[in-house]
């Protein structure tokens, strides 16, 4: 297990494309930290930055209390997993567990000893005679997280582990990295783009957006919290509804509704008085019944939960687009008016795009 | 001590007997020195006709018959199979034949071409392919018994296992 800090750390590419500015984090021992983000964020940069694949530009880089941003990869204590497994085709599973070791000259009892503790904690024990082509992906990737776990690392990183994964496979996949996190306890990062795995396996989010930290919290910060228009737009499926509004006498007065403010909302919004702000609504903080008249126009019914689609008012704009996740099974048919009231809201300082609070519950 | 026997066992049931599959292919290697000096004639030592017999035909094919039996025998013993073992010892066994077959007769018969008349095997000739030989079914033997003593043992510890899981 290891703590890890990450002090004002850039990358820059030789074509001076910067990829990360100014990250700063610092990772307590055994905790699972996710980076999530859009493609192209930094993310998986930072990571293999962490592993000492790539060179760190710019800023320092401590495990346990020991500076290694100059330390070569080999040295660094960490095992990382692929998105692409990376196993040898011609050894069987127990080969390829064992090679890093093998390759260490460690003693071959101990190794296998190991392995077999590796295997157990995996459910591997049976496909160890077995080539990894004729394992299904999953498995795979067991085998690549297996062979990171008998070299007891200090740290574990992975890289879009599940991306290659179908979807029940990558669920199951997700269980059992959460599993295997709670049994070894051991330190861990993890980067990936699909808000899912991040909310269920983290203990700490890291939302990252065009090189920069957008938040760092928990994911029941990150979703009820979220700093910015960014996170809060990025964090949550459906994705939050937002709106122009403006702040006048008490109430929020958008182009096609006006809502009420409840008092902790005004005394809140107190500095923003006829100001323009964006008022942000995530689907599942709607009810039916309330001011804002909402027409349909598609109706997904998910069993426990109803998708409504539809505009806010009579114009059918991109701005006035929303999405209300509703309790029950509704029957809305195209053309029918519904209208919502929102049971929580959060505010965005429009110019800024900050949050204006953490999402107060109304 | 005994723990580390029974891993050491138990290791086999993941892993290749490559000690007894490599010392069959380094068999077969040494076979090919063999029979890439066997013929070995120059100006200087002109050996006629005497291998152009049935005799050449036959150290042909049994050099072709060699080194499939033997490859199949190093993956036979690779994944601790007996039979393959036993199909060894018969292997190395005919190599040491051998000795006494092409060598022998090469070394003991003469040739007179143009009035002159020579040994067809020199010793020093005859050395080297003896050694070839020898080394070949010394590697045959070893990983034959080497593959025996091994099989046996994890045959022995997989009945153990079966035995604790009933």
């Amino acid at each position: 297990m290891a703590q890890l800090s990450l002090q004002h750390i850039d990358k820059v590419y030789d074509n001076n494309v910067q990829a990360v500015f100014d990250f700063n984090l610092d990772v307590k021992d055994g905790e699972f930290i996710v980076l999530v983000g859009p493609s192209g964020c930094g993310k998986s940069t930072t990571l293999r930055m962490i592993a000492g694949l790539e060179d760190i530009s710019a800023g320092k880089l401590y495990l346990d209390g020991k500076d290694i941003t100059a330390t070569p990869a080999k040295d660094r204590d960490m095992a990382m997993v692929f998105q692409n497994y990376a196993l040898y085709g011609h050894m069987t599973i127990y080969e390829n567990m064992a090679f890093s070791l093998t390759l260490r000259k460690e003693n071959p009892n101990v190794i296998h000893k190991k392995v077999l503790a590796a295997a157990e904690i995996l459910g591997l024990t049976e496909q160890l005679n077995k080539k990894p082509a004729q394992l299904s992906g999953g498995q795979r990737q067991r085998v690549a997280m297996g062979r990171s776990i008998v070299r007891n690392p200090k740290l574990f990183l992975f890289d879009e582990p599940l991306s290659n994964l179908d979807a029940k496979l990558r669920g199951a996949t997700r269980r059992e990295i959460m599993l295997l996190h709670k049994r070894l306890g051991a330190t861990m990062l993890y980067v990936t783009h699909d808000q899912t795995e991040a909310l269920t396996l983290a203990d700490r989010i890291v939302c990252m957006s065009m090189g920069h930290v957008q938040q760092v919290g928990t994911p029941l910060e990150l979703y009820d919290s979220p700093a910015n228009l960014f996170v809060a737009s990025f964090i949550g499926l459906p994705p939050m509804n937002f709106f122009d509004v403006t702040v006048q006498d008490g109430r929020l007065v958008g182009r096609e509704f006006s809502v009420s403010l409840t008092p902790e909302e005004k005394e809140l919004l107190r500095g923003y008085e006829r100001r323009e702000i964006t008022l942000g609504v995530r689907p599942e903080n709607m009810a039916e019944g309330g001011d804002v008249a909402v027409k349909v126009f598609s109706n997904e019914n998910l069993g426990m939960n109803t998708l409504v689609h539809g505009h806010v008012g009579q114009s059918n704009t991109p701005a006035n687009k929303i999405t209300a996740k509703l309790r029950g099974w509704c029957g809305y048919k195209e053309g029918d008016t519904v209208n919502l009231s929102f049971t929580r809201k959060h505010f965005f300082d429009k110019e800024t795009t900050n949050a204006i609070q953490g999402g107060d519950r109304a | 001590m005994n723990e580390d026997r029974v891993i050491r066992a138990d290791r086999m049931r993941f892993t290749k007997n490559t000690l007894s599959s490599g010392l069959v292919l380094l068999a077969i290697l040494f076979d090919v020195f063999y029979f890439v000096n066997i013929y070995k004639s120059d100006i200087h030592h002109d050996v006629g006709t005497f291998y152009y017999q049935i005799r050449i035909g036959a150290s042909i094919i049994y050099n072709l018959v060699f080194m499939l039996a033997a490859f199949l025998s190093s993956e036979g013993v690779k994944n601790y199979k007996v039979g393959y073992c036993y199909a060894l010892i018969v292997i190395g066994a005919l190599q040491i034949a051998r000795i006494f077959i092409l060598p022998a007769q090469a070394m003991a018969a003469e040739v007179t071409i143009g009035g002159v008349t020579t040994t067809v095997m020199q010793s020093a000739q005859h050395t080297r392919v003896v050694i070839y030989l020898l080394v070949s079914a010394a590697c045959c033997l070893v990983a034959a018994v080497v593959g025996i003593l091994r099989s046996r043992e994890l045959a022995a510890h997989v009945a153990s296992l079966e035995r604790k899981a009933e």
